[in-house]
């Protein structure tokens, strides 16, 4: 809140009231600290009173899978069946692509089908890179599959692979569904909004537990897991995209006689393509992103590679297999841009081809298949020419850990003692209700009662079902990671915006340390920082820090060049011009970049679980080790209200901030 | 018919040497269109006061009316031009003929069928068939070419994909896109892509033509060739016309009649000629005091009963406007004789009355 | 289920010693497999677990059942074993398992198929060149003598003892307490995390004390010894006044164990056979310490010790499969 003197006397008025709600504010919240000792619930009512909601939680589940029936067929069928009908296409896909196949023919002999061979597969993708996005996208394809073979890393790639291509659609189309859904009816979008939100910001561990429940082990499982985590987006998109479709069309719809199914199909889903192509890329990433913990429920591949070789601590195996997942999510990424692109590009230039391309993969594909019957030797990339650079990396990280560790050390050991220790301490001090009353003051003032009702609330709900203290340690955890993260991120943004090269650079590092595992460097960062909330602090910044760059630099270059050229006219000094004009422009974008932070910082704190904190992270670990529905799902959204708490807060000060220079 | 005045009155009537007075396509009686909340409630309130009741207690009621008591009636083969400024109400008012809105209350009879009173399925029926619109934004679908936007009402009513493929062609044709089936709209001009939304909306051969603004978003140049060409297209086809439009001019050059919308009120219906000699109020006489009046009036309004044995210079049609004879009439002192189909004399246009229409001093 | 079936992981198991099998067709009367149905084998996240599950697969595969592995959470697995997704876990150990499996038992969905002929032991660990500056180990009460030379900033005065998980259970803070250490018990929040400190700080010859077991790769690569605690009791646990501490329970080291399989008891109707090898499954720490270091210390692809182990010794898992 500004506090600056104001020369109107209304502004003046206004300055007052203000001070006084925060001097009531401050004097009620000391109030409650000295009260705190006295009555224990106001401290942290865990010990005196916890609403059941985990045990609900639990029965619920149970009940879901042990009771619910629909007469003929139960609860647990109907997802068993659902299960059974997904690993048709999963099954196919991994049969073909690394697994091949026996046929039986007659009692005696077996026919073996080989899976497609690599080369083929690669000559596929490079030549649909190279139709799509031109000569880059075809060298970034042999460069990304490439490495794939040569680093031994194909045949896990392939089932990771397999998956994604199973999940991407089941998660576009069903978010379509829903997206459609919502967009006919405003009571499905109603409903569905809040739960949207839960589900992006409940960590994934918490709803393991259920789906393992329900859908049983294996890949299915995982690829369902997967399906859930990566669908959120794309319903947003899909309500966003539809709604976005201009009236006129609309109209002509209505007035050629559309039926609603003809609206749909002809008019709506066509037009709004391009914005749901947005949503497809999402669905994209965000599969691959969940392909490590997907492997912790069985569905192997490159997730898996990387969790075993980092339980045996082979760190450079980790790394390599690392790699290869974060390969593959840019040249997945990068193919689906290009393919967006071209399908935006007339029919008539692309038809010509088109027939060709079909033609043309196909061909290849059967040939080297028949090729690869025939000489199945050719379809094994041999072993010797594998390469492996593991030991160099474990080398590395050997050689940090004996010469390096002591500076490190230190590094550390200050930051403890005179950062963490005490902000946890402080954290862990103050009273809920006074946290609660805070947050409430803060969200009246950003917007209204409704927000501080809402924000209130959700500190209730963590308070009540008993995880203050472990999610005052998250906030403490996260609260210090994002102060690091955005400044280094912020920072890195102003670098980035200077030039082109420099954002170039940045938003390739940027992808990287999203898409590689963070299980990748959590097993490093374990070995140079010990177990413990440094280490865990570590990792959080590291994955959290790509908004803050992506979201400053973007804000900053994005600025109307009219604002620029006036300042510039005006005589800023290159420093004026940063200070003056340009940062207090882009801080709208900055704080969404920031907000952005905050959901990363708070989705890597069941990750960071791994490493040995006493959050909520860990809470949610240990209910899905134990099996524990209820607590996992609980934690979960202890999880998911902090980061809602501070995403309302936030997009309420933006808001205003907004409105203030009345910006889009 | 003699005429006692050379201002003679033809606003609500044919003009007279018009051989059959043409029947009613569309009419609406006592059209409401009230946004709120409770148009429910709206509507009872509307039909307590019997159809009638002042802005002031309507908004007393808590509603905003965007159309109010509109009666009008479209005859065929008639263009019928909607003006008004933005949030008169013109949008709304053809959104409600089209039923794309529903009106609160009133009545609406399209070829003597009650469209109120029709089903979901017989209005998508009407609106296959009967109907065509045009948007002011063009409302091409960008993922269709040309052709397949063209055909894209024909295919929706399930004509076959050659059948609608011919149909288009022929329309492309007629606007003048001729070559350009294959292209997308993303890579047509502003004015190409406006005549592809009308191709399409001829596709089906509609009775009914509604433009909503169809030329506002062009350029000055391209919209008075399209204007051109709009009303060629007219003379071939012998639509009924509802056009919507926001520039008094173009309502001028296009229309047969114009209904002036203010505030949701239509203030005026009538000729070009006949809001120009004749503002129902100061409202139409700020639009009409800038319209160049040799444009507009006709040989029948300023000519004056012949004088017995005068020799003519030339002959005239009553409905000739000014500027199409003014050189004849001034390059002689003759008069010129205003003559009826039928080669009957109706009166005579003096050099003085022609010299001050083109001085604009009336 | 006859549901998932379709998708089998690692089939070069079969290949590897499907030749093997062509000479040694067992004579008795083939009653097995009494059922195509997948038996459905988790695979846990250590090692020895992995070895011990692919052993006892490969000779179920050779006596011709459908074997899939799945990947499984220890104690999250024992839901699927109820229901019957999953039929058997091989290793579930008493000193972390118990609990766990006590409540699976209870349920009667879930049996246990017998001792593994392995023993489970955990507890407070040191390398070696930790003695030399604290030459009272491995005696507990010489612990507290050299607590300061394990203390970290975060602990200090106290020494630092690096735990399991806390899943892993092993009631640390209450040996801690019951016998006054001056440790703080700090829980890694995984088996790697625990290894990677562990590593760490054996390379740099740091002084270390943490949570290790076998059968397991660390006390083979690494150089080092148990604490020798008060040897467990059952009493020690539950009775107070057992013990150095007369007024405490758990003043005392941790339990060793046996390690069992447990399965799905509506297994046993479906492959008797299978279930009685396992049953019969043997094999002794020395052996699994020996494969457990070819695979986490010489780099031997895991399949491929397993292969080896299997077509070396013959006699021993032929012996497993019921004859007739």
């Amino acid at each position: 809140m500004s506090l600056t003197l104001s020369d109107t006397s209304a502004g003046g008025a206004l300055q007052r009231a203000s001070l006084l709600v925060w001097g009531a504010t401050l004097a009620a919240i000391v109030l409650l600290w000295i009260a705190a000792g006295r009555l224990g619930w106001i401290a942290d009512p865990a010990d005196v009173f916890v609403i059941p909601i985990e045990g609900w939680l639990s029965a619920f589940v149970d009940w879901l899978s042990d009771d619910l029936s629909f007469g003929l067929f139960t609860f647990r069928d109907l997802t068993r069946a659902l299960a059974w009908v997904l690993e048709i296409p999963l099954s196919f896909f991994i049969t073909i692509l690394s697994r091949g196949t026996e046929v039986p023919l007659g009692a005696e002999r077996t026919l073996t089908l080989p899976p497609v061979p690599w080369f083929a597969i690669l000559f596929a993708f490079v030549w649909l890179c190279w139709v799509w996005g031109g000569r880059r996208l075809a060298i970034l394809a042999i460069a990304a599959l490439g490495y794939l073979v040569v680093f031994g890393q194909w045949g896990s790639a392939m089932v990771t692979l397999s998956s994604i291509l199973v999940a991407v659609p089941v998660g576009v189309a069903g978010g379509m569904a829903l997206g459609i859904l919502a967009y006919r009816s405003d009571r499905v979008a109603r409903g569905l909004t809040p739960v949207l939100d839960l589900m992006q910001t409940v960590p994934i561990f918490a709803y393991l537990v259920p789906v393992l429940v329900l859908f049983g082990f294996g890949p299915v499982s995982a690829m369902i897991a997967t399906v859930i985590y990566a669908m959120p987006p794309m319903v947003r998109v899909t309500m966003l995209a539809l709604r976005g479709v201009s009236p006129e069309l609309l109209e002509l719809g209505r007035m050629t006689g559309c039926t609603r199914r003809q609206m749909l199909w002809r008019i709506l889903l066509p037009s709004a393509r391009p914005s749901l192509m947005v949503g497809v890329n999402q669905v994209i990433m965000l599969s691959l992103n969940m392909v490590i913990i997907a492997s912790m429920i069985g569905a192997g591949g490159l997730g898996y590679d990387v969790l075993t070789s980092l339980r045996r601590l082979e760190i450079g195996n980790g790394l390599q297999a690392g790699l290869a997942i974060t390969l593959l999510a840019i040249l997945l990424d990068r193919m689906s841009h290009a393919y967006f692109a071209y399908r935006e590009t007339p029919r008539a230039q692309r038809r010509a081809q088109g027939v060709n391309n079909a033609a043309m993969i196909g061909a290849l594909l059967a040939g080297a298949y028949v090729v690869g019957l025939i000489f199945p030797a050719l379809t094994i990339y041999p072993d010797a020419w594998v390469i492996d650079t593991s030991p160099f990396w474990d080398g590395l990280v050997t050689w940090i850990n004996l010469n390096l560790y002591d500076y490190l050390d230190a590094v550390k050991t200050f930051l403890l003692i005179y950062v963490l220790v005490p902000v946890k301490r402080f954290m862990l001090d103050v009273p809920w209700l006074a946290v609660a009353l805070l947050l409430a003051v803060v969200g009246w003032r950003l917007s209204g009662l409704r927000l501080a009702v809402t924000v209130a609330g959700m500190a209730a709900f963590i308070a009540f079902t008993g995880n203050w203290e472990k999610a005052m340690v998250s906030v403490y955890l996260c609260g210090i990671s994002v102060l690091i993260a955005s400044t280094i991120g912020i920072l890195w943004g102003l670098l980035a915006a200077r030039s082109d090269r420099a954002y170039g650079i940045a938003v390739t590092s940027v992808d990287t340390l999203q898409t590689l595992p963070s299980f990748v460097y959590l097993i490093p960062v374990v070995m140079l920082f010990q177990v413990g909330d440094f280490s865990a602090m570590i990792a959080i910044v590291l994955y959290a820090l790509a908004p803050a760059v992506r979201y400053t630099a973007h804000g900053l270059r994005r600025l109307p060049s009219e604002i620029v050229e006036a300042s510039r006219m005006s005589g800023c000094t290159p420093r004026q011009m940063l200070w003056r004009v340009r940062l207090p422009l882009a801080l709208p974008e900055i704080a969404l970049g920031i907000n952005q932070t905050i959901m990363m910082a708070l989705s890597m704190l069941v990750i960071t679980a791994l490493v040995g904190t006493s959050d909520l992270g860990q809470e949610v670990y240990i209910a899905l080790t134990r099996s524990n529905v209820g607590q996992g799902l609980v934690a979960g959204l202890c999880v998911a209200f902090i980061g809602m708490i501070s995403d309302r807060l936030i997009t309420a000060w933006v808001a205003r901030r907004k409105a203030q220079f009345r910006i889009e | 018919m003699t005429q006692d005045s050379p201002l003679a009155d033809n606003a609500a009537a044919p003009p007279p040497d018009d051989d059959t007075p043409a029947e009613t396509k569309l009419s609406c009686k006592g059209l409401w269109k009230v946004f709120g909340a409770d148009e429910d409630r709206a509507r009872r309130v509307i039909q307590g006061h019997d159809g009638v009741i002042g802005r002031d207690a309507l908004e007393r009621e808590g509603f905003a009316a965007a159309v109010r008591n509109a009666d009008i009636d479209v005859r065929t083969g008639e263009i019928f031009v909607v003006m008004g400024l933005s949030g008169s109400g013109k949008s709304t008012l053809i959104r409600c003929l089209s039923l794309l809105l529903q009106p609160t209350s009133g009545e609406l009879i399209f070829d003597g069928r009650d469209l109120l009173g029709c089903s979901e399925k017989e209005l998508i029926d009407i609106r296959r068939h009967k109907m065509g619109m045009v948007f002011q934004h063009f409302a091409l679908l960008p993922h269709l070419t040309v052709l397949g936007n063209v055909a894209f009402p024909l295919e929706i009513q399930g004509v076959s994909r050659f059948d609608a493929e011919e149909r288009a062609h022929k329309m492309i044709e007629l606007v003048g896109l001729g070559g350009r089936e294959t292209d997308y709209p993303s890579g047509l001009s502003g004015g190409q892509q406006q005549r592809v939304g009308i191709a399409r909306s001829l596709a089906t051969d509609p009775d009914l033509w509604l433009l909503d603004e169809p030329f506002s978003a062009l350029d000055p140049l391209i919209r008075r060739e399209m204007q051109d060409e709009f009303l060629k297209l007219q003379r071939m086809l012998g639509k009924t016309i509802i056009f919507i439009t926001h520039d008094f001019d173009e309502a001028i050059r296009l229309a047969d009649r114009i209904a002036i919308m203010h505030s949701g009120d239509i203030v005026q219906i009538g000729t070009p000629e006949d809001l120009v000699i004749r503002p129902a109020n100061d409202y139409v006489r700020d639009f009409t005091a800038d319209v160049t009046r040799a444009k507009v009036l006709s040989a029948r309004s300023i000519m004056r009963p012949a004088d017995e044995g005068t020799s003519f210079a030339g002959d005239v049609a009553p409905v000739d406007r000014v500027t199409d004879f003014a050189a004849r009439a001034i390059e002689t002192e003759a008069p010129l004789a205003v003559r009826g189909r039928s080669g009957r004399l109706l009166g005579q246009v003096d050099r003085e009355a022609v010299i001050r229409v083109l001085a604009e001093a009336e | 289920m006859p549901i998932f079936n379709s998708i089998r992981r690692a089939r070069p198991a079969l290949a590897a010693s499907a030749a093997l099998l062509a000479l040694t067709v067992p004579a008795v009367a083939q009653d097995y497999p009494e059922s195509d149905r997948t038996i459905r084998m988790t695979i846990n996240d250590w090692t020895g677990q992995e070895v011990t599950t692919r052993l006892m697969g490969g000779v179920l595969e050779e006596m011709g059942y459908d074997v899939e592995y799945v990947q499984a959470d220890y104690l999250a697995q024992f839901t699927g074993l109820e229901s019957g997704d999953l039929t058997v876990a091989m290793e579930i150990w008493e000193t972390t398992g118990k609990d766990a499996l006590d409540a699976a038992l209870e349920t009667g969905d879930v049996i246990d198929l017998g001792e593994t002929g392995m023993e489970a032991i955990e507890e407070w660990w040191y390398p070696a060149y930790v003695k030399e500056e604290c030459p009272g180990l491995p005696d507990w009460e010489a612990l507290n003598e050299c607590s300061e030379l394990f203390a970290s900033p975060m602990t200090s005065p106290n020494g630092r003892y690096l735990g399991g998980p806390v899943t892993w259970g092993g009631f640390d803070e209450e040996r801690v307490e019951a016998l006054g250490l001056d440790f703080e018990v700090v829980h890694a929040g995984t088996d790697a995390a625990l290894m990677a400190e562990v590593r760490s700080a054996y390379q740099r010859e740091e002084p270390i004390i943490a949570w290790i077991y076998a059968p397991h790769w660390a006390p083979i690569q690494y150089e080092g010894e148990w604490v020798e605690f008060p040897e467990y009791t059952e009493e020690c646990y539950e009775d107070p006044s057992w013990g150095p501490n007369p007024d405490a329970t758990h003043d005392c080291g941790k339990p060793r164990g046996w390690i069992k399989p447990a399965a799905w008891a509506g297994g046993e109707e479906v492959w008797p056979a299978a279930y009685e090898a396992i049953r019969n499954f043997t094999i002794d720490n020395e052996q699994m310490g020996t494969l457990i270091g070819k695979i986490d210390l010489d780099g031997m692809p895991l399949q491929a010790a397993v292969d080896e182990w299997l077509s070396e010794n013959e006699d021993t898992w032929q012996a497993w499969i019921p004859q007739g």
